[in-house]
């Protein structure tokens, strides 16, 4: 990875936010990351669309199980609960 | 918050948990189903990171039910529950994918190459005054009515970039932001580690949202 500045650019803090979220980053590159947000509106917008981006992902809903799938799996049990 | 997820407590999970067991191994069919119902779709997803079709990997899921109630008697609950039948599919799939890799190109979890989150072309090049800032804002959808993120039409569109992420991408996407898996229990499923299972979030994440601002910015 290229050596960083003291500063954290925007092409970084795109690559960077998830780190941020997960808050996997290092203390010091963490408050570089906070202190550029501080004087950068556009990459506070941005750190809000990857937010808003999770939040809508997180309402789509899992796949439902075929009723055909569930119908083997409930004989299944059937049969496990009968085996000695 | 734009939407809410519930997490019960860890204790509660445990306590929740232990009595769905006893349940279980009591033969009690509506804890069975309890039980489907609330581990098929994270299944499926799993499985689909490693097989080609969903046919396959519905496949997967059925015997990997099977490996569960075989174990069911043997299950100490050193993991949760949910992770032990995760790592049951995941490994089951892994086979199942490394046999169609003679014919098809094995997804890899491990990530690959350079991928840029935002096109670069949207920050200043080395020469200007200001190197890597943006030449022109993203746009702001704090601003935006909450039917432009969340209506119906938004969905669909977010729910076809999800499923044309390359598989790895789409398995830990699904996993965490759908499926509501720590990061901790991703890894631990998918036997991958920390830093490759937030690179593969990171590109997921990056790829959704660009889907996202193109259909809202227009």
């Amino acid at each position: 990875m290229a050596e960083r500045g003291l500063h954290v650019t925007c092409s970084e803090v795109v690559e960077l936010v998830t780190e941020y979220l997960e808050r996997a980053l290092p203390a010091e590159e963490a408050t570089r990351f906070e202190e550029h947000l501080n004087f950068c509106d556009g990459c506070i917008v941005y750190v809000e669309q990857i937010r808003a981006t999770v939040g809508t992902v997180g309402r789509l809903h899992e796949d439902d199980v075929p009723p055909h799938a569930k119908e083997q799996l409930m004989a299944a049990f059937r049969d496990w609960r009968r085996s000695p | 918050m734009t939407h809410a997820r519930t997490q019960p407590s860890i204790d509660t999970r445990a306590a929740d948990e232990a009595e769905l067991l006893a349940r279980l191994r009591d033969g009690d069919e509506r804890a069975f189903e309890m039980l489907v119902d609330r581990h098929y779709g994270t299944m499926l997803a799993v499985a689909r990171g490693y097989v080609k079709s969903r046919a396959v990997a519905e496949e997967v899921v059925q015997e990997a039910w099977l490996g569960v109630l075989k174990g069911l008697d043997r299950f100490e609950g050193r993991s949760s529950l949910r992770t032990w039948i995760i790592r049951i599919v995941a490994n089951i799939a892994q086979t199942r994918g490394a046999r169609e890799a003679r014919s098809v190109p094995l997804s890899s979890l491990a990530p690959e190459g350079e991928e840029a989150a935002v096109d670069p072309d949207r920050f200043r090049g080395r020469d200007d005054a200001f190197p890597g800032h943006w030449r022109a804002y993203p746009s702001d959808w704090r601003a935006l009515p909450e039917h432009a993120l969340l209506g119906r039409e938004t969905l669909a569109l977010v729910m076809a970039a999800v499923s044309e992420l390359p598989p790895a991408q789409r398995q830990v996407i699904v996993l965490r932001d759908i499926s509501g898996l720590s990061s901790e229990e991703v890894c631990e499923a998918l036997d991958i580690s920390g830093g490759n299972q937030r690179v593969l979030l990171h590109r997921a994440r990056s790829r959704v949202r660009s889907a996202l601002e193109a259909h809202v910015d227009g």
